[in-house]
């Protein structure tokens, strides 16, 4: 078997192929916030994750299943610009390809070879340059208590929320509560006007609700708005916090396929001065 | 000095008025170069512009036109050349793309000032008079001694030239390129294959287009490659507004990329990307 893998695959180390792009495009430009990106591939899958400062970071997980072909050799980890992944992927704009991504060890670029459907005869090969990466800040291990507040609802819905939020407020609050209103989201704006959302716990737009404690915890506007490109294609949202007010957004978005590709956020909460 | 045209075909209508709508995209002005059979368009003839290719039109009168007359001004003149804003000619002709025009007419006269008069004849559904639309498009005229600077362009020479059945998707990725590198390098070989390459200082982008068919090699020539300004190539390609999709690429190793679309036989659409140097 070994032997059989060395030889398709000659010395790449990592090689993957999607079919459709779309998803991954999207999930890729959701995560565009800053412009360094790490990457890392193992047998569990390919995760991108893109930092800003020591206050808010984004995952994109594709699982080896979310991928038509994964193959990978050992743990491979490095960092590319984020910017140039993503005018790659935009290369054919909205025509549809399929894309094979591919990687030998490090120093060596990333190459990403796109097919378009309509057109059998052409094909673009972009050679990613690679950098080496630290690892990035693991946020998760705070969030495996089990007296975490976790909220599922349903992506489309919850977009909908923060698209009528107010677009210049300056911090969000959100109050995720056992008790009345159970989930309750505020802006605050520059003179300090206020303008809530509450989301009871019965509502069609949930999917599972499991509160046990009341936390408040307010975060930068900006930063929750970094989520709104992934929001909007996500079909589901996880929205969990633990006791300080670590907010973890998990979103899922779905492939043409039905393959899955998450994305997840985890955003750090405002000091709280009053 | 005389020059008087009619055209009747409302396909050819619509041609006419969309290779001078191209023009019209590239540059202010254009040259407009009367022949006693042929009739030409320059713009960026100077090459002054940068972002701007030398782009050029050649239609055969008996092609669009079944009426063309054209006298020089001296009997020993073989031309008219004509200067003009190529944006007035563009606006004068869009009402050839109408349903309703049933020709149109050009005439070279003097009202105050020399112009070219474009006069369509419209049928309204509301009505059943036709109507007459003039546009006089200023024009100056270009006397015989400047002529030499207003030939018409030779297409160069190329080791190999190739055709790409469709353009389409070569337009958006030049589109995208352009903002990748400030160059492109074209490359073709005798396999039929083109390869559009930009560099810059994080990747590297290659797309390839295979099986295009070989219009013709120079002797012993395996492949040939040339480096152009992405910004020009972009310009070319976005202010293409022919309704064809066949495109022939032809390079001159390391000198000029050609390239040139058949609108119809002899009406043909031509550029220069001159080379950079990388």
């Amino acid at each position: 078997m070994g032997d059989v893998e060395a030889s398709t695959y000659g010395d790449y180390k990592f090689v993957a192929r999607v079919d459709h792009i779309k998803t991954l495009n999207q999930a890729i430009k959701s995560i565009c916030f800053n412009d360094y990106g790490m990457l890392q591939v193992s047998e569990d899958g390919l995760r991108i994750t893109v930092e800003q400062g020591k206050s808010i970071q984004a995952t994109l997980f594709m699982p080896p299943g979310a991928f038509m072909e994964f193959y990978v050799q050992d743990f491979l980890s490095f960092g590319l610009k984020m910017n140039v992944l993503s005018e790659c992927l935009n290369l054919f704009g909205s025509a549809d390809c399929s894309l094979r991504m591919m990687y030998r060890d490090q120093g060596d670029p990333l190459r990403i070879i796109l097919y378009p459907y309509d057109n059998e005869d052409v094909s673009t090969e972009c050679a990613i340059k690679t950098m080496d990466c630290e690892e990035p800040i693991d946020y998760d291990k705070n969030l495996k208590d089990p007296d975490l507040n976790v909220i599922f609802v349903r992506g489309p819905n919850l977009s909908k929320v923060f698209h009528e939020l107010e677009k210049s407020a300056e911090e969000f609050e959100f109050v995720t509560s056992p008790d009345r209103p159970h989930f309750k989201i505020t802006t605050v704006g520059i003179m300090q006007a206020v303008f809530s959302v509450e989301v009871a716990k019965t509502s069609p737009m949930m999917m599972m609700f499991n509160c046990k404690q009341t936390v408040v915890a307010r975060y930068k506007s900006q930063q929750i708005r970094v989520t709104n490109k992934a929001m909007q294609s996500a079909t589901k949202v996880a929205i969990k916090t633990n006791a300080i007010g670590l907010l973890e957004l998990h979103l899922v978005m779905q492939g043409e396929g039905h393959e899955e590709i998450f994305v997840q956020f985890f955003i750090i909460p405002l000091l709280q001065t009053d | 000095m005389k020059f008087r045209a009619l055209m009747q075909d409302p396909q050819y209508m619509r041609e006419f008025q969309a290779i001078v709508a191209t023009l019209a995209k590239l540059a202010k002005d254009c040259v407009m170069i009367l022949g006693p059979r042929q009739m030409h368009f320059i713009v960026n003839e100077d090459q002054s512009s940068t972002a701007s290719p030398l782009v050029w039109a050649s239609i055969a009168a008996e092609e669009y036109f079944p009426e063309y007359r054209m006298e020089a001004a001296l009997p020993e003149h073989e031309f008219i050349v004509l200067s003009m804003s190529s944006a007035s000619l563009g606006r004068a002709l869009s009402v050839l793309r109408n349903v309703g025009t049933n020709n149109c007419k050009f005439k070279l006269q003097r009202i105050q000032f020399p112009c070219i008069s474009v006069i369509a004849t419209v049928l309204l559904s509301s009505s059943t008079e036709a109507r007459e639309v003039v546009h006089d498009v200023p024009v100056s005229i270009i006397p015989a001694s400047d002529w030499p600077a207003y030939v018409v362009p030779k297409v160069p020479n190329s080791q190999l030239v190739l055709s790409l059945p469709t353009l389409r998707l070569l337009r958006s990725l030049i589109d995208k390129l352009k903002n990748v590198s400030p160059s492109l390098e074209f490359q073709v070989n005798i396999d039929g294959e083109l390869n559009v390459i930009a560099t810059s200082e994080m990747s590297t982008v290659t797309s390839r287009f295979q099986k295009l068919l070989l219009r013709s090699l120079e002797a012993s020539q395996q492949e040939a490659s040339c480096c152009v300004d992405s910004r020009k190539a972009s310009a070319f390609f976005g202010s293409l507004q022919v309704s064809n999709d066949e495109l022939t690429i032809g390079i001159d190793r390391d000198h000029s990329i050609h390239m040139q679309i058949d609108v119809r036989q002899d009406v043909v659409l031509h550029s220069i990307l001159p080379a950079v140097c990388v």
